[in-house]
């Protein structure tokens, strides 16, 4: 696979997961881009071992938790308001709600549940996040409780 | 709204920023100089100062042991620092992408500790080292000065030193520290999230 198959095939799924985790969409592609650095990178060295599926989302996923470093940047970044108007009206807003939902899970939550999401194997879910699969399984159930939960809040909302 | 929501339905729907090869490869670019340049800054600035000072051993040739120790002792202060902070740039870069997340956390725990050694216990050591050295270094001069001279000299260099030593270095210290400190114990928080259960 060259680099160029990979950053089609994959880049869609990375910028989801992204967008799961900071829930801003230039923060999000700003990760996702981070990510496909580090393949291109790393790509020479790639040898098999895992599927490239999962050596993607383990950097893209490590990518995500090491911006906890840069979370001072985050919030000093200011969006035109005009901007948000705009982003805020392409959304639906119940894929806006989910989004917001996931991004307020702990850090490691919003990784599994984007996962997922994603239709990743829980077995390479484990793998990624590195816990047993029972755990994996264990963790998707409640996140899912959780989300349906606030869903069913939501629908009584509007 | 239906009790059974299909969340990856959902979650597929999200608008995707369409992707774009030639900003990633200037952001690529970018990253590379501005890492590398920073890295030939401090090493160019250090490294000039100690030939700076070979030259002055070179062209005053000084009488005194006392002089020649100081200047030793000040090269080897900015050959320690520099080793120190040369050896922290590689230990970033070789941090492995491919781990499993908990694996990873680990490493930038251990890494941003490392961190936090290296910049207060090199930083005291590299002061000690060069006010020493530049006290040894200044004794043959001040003895050719008059005694007054000599003690308005050694005065200036010791209240500089003071100034560097009570003043600078706790700051520059205690800013590393804070900023490190909350780093490391964000991290940890996340690992404990995989780990509690």
């Amino acid at each position: 696979m060259t680099f160029e198959d990979i950053y089609k095939t994959y880049w869609q799924k990375i910028f989801r997961l992204c967008m799961g985790f900071m829930n801003d969409k230039d923060l999000a592609q700003d990760l996702a881009q981070e990510t496909f650095i580090i393949v291109w990178q790393q790509l020479p060295k790639f040898r098999n071992e895992a599927s490239i599926g999962t050596w993607i989302f383990r950097i893209a996923s490590n990518i995500c938790l090491r911006q906890i470093e840069n979370e001072k940047r985050i919030i000093r970044v200011d969006l035109p308001m005009n901007l948000m108007e705009e982003k805020q009206s392409i959304f639906e807003p119940q894929i806006q709600y989910l989004y917001k939902c996931i991004a307020k899970l702990p850090e490691t939550d919003r990784i599994i549940i984007s996962l997922e999401l994603e239709g990743i194997k829980q077995v390479e879910i484990a793998s990624i996040v590195g816990l047993s699969e029972v755990n994996i399984r264990v963790r998707i159930y409640r996140i899912k409780e959780k989300l349906t939960q606030k869903f069913k809040l939501y629908g009584q909302q509007y | 709204m239906d009790n059974n929501i299909d969340f990856k339905d959902l979650w597929a729907k999200q608008t995707i920023s369409p992707f774009n090869t030639n900003d990633l490869f200037s952001k690529l670019n970018r990253l590379k100089r501005t890492s590398l340049r920073k890295l030939i800054i401090a090493n160019v600035l250090l490294i000039a100062t100690c030939v700076f000072i070979m030259f002055i051993w070179y062209y005053y040739q000084p009488k005194l042991i006392t002089t020649k120790i100081g200047i030793v002792v000040c090269i080897l202060a900015m050959v320690i620092y520099l080793f120190a902070y040369n050896q922290f740039f590689p230990l970033l870069k070789t941090i492995d992408y491919k781990q499993s997340n908990i694996e990873y956390l680990q490493d930038l725990i251990s890494i941003k500790t490392k961190q936090h050694f290296l910049q207060s216990t090199m930083l005291r050591l590299y002061f000690i080292m060069l006010s020493s050295g530049l006290c040894l270094y200044l004794y043959e001069y001040s003895l050719m000065m008059p005694t007054f001279w000599a003690i308005l000299s050694y005065t200036v260099t010791l209240a500089w030193i003071g100034y560097n030593w009570f003043y600078i270095r706790p700051k520059i210290i205690k800013k590393q520290q804070i900023k490190i400190d909350d780093l490391i114990s964000k991290f940890e928080n996340v690992k404990r999230q995989l780990q509690d259960e």
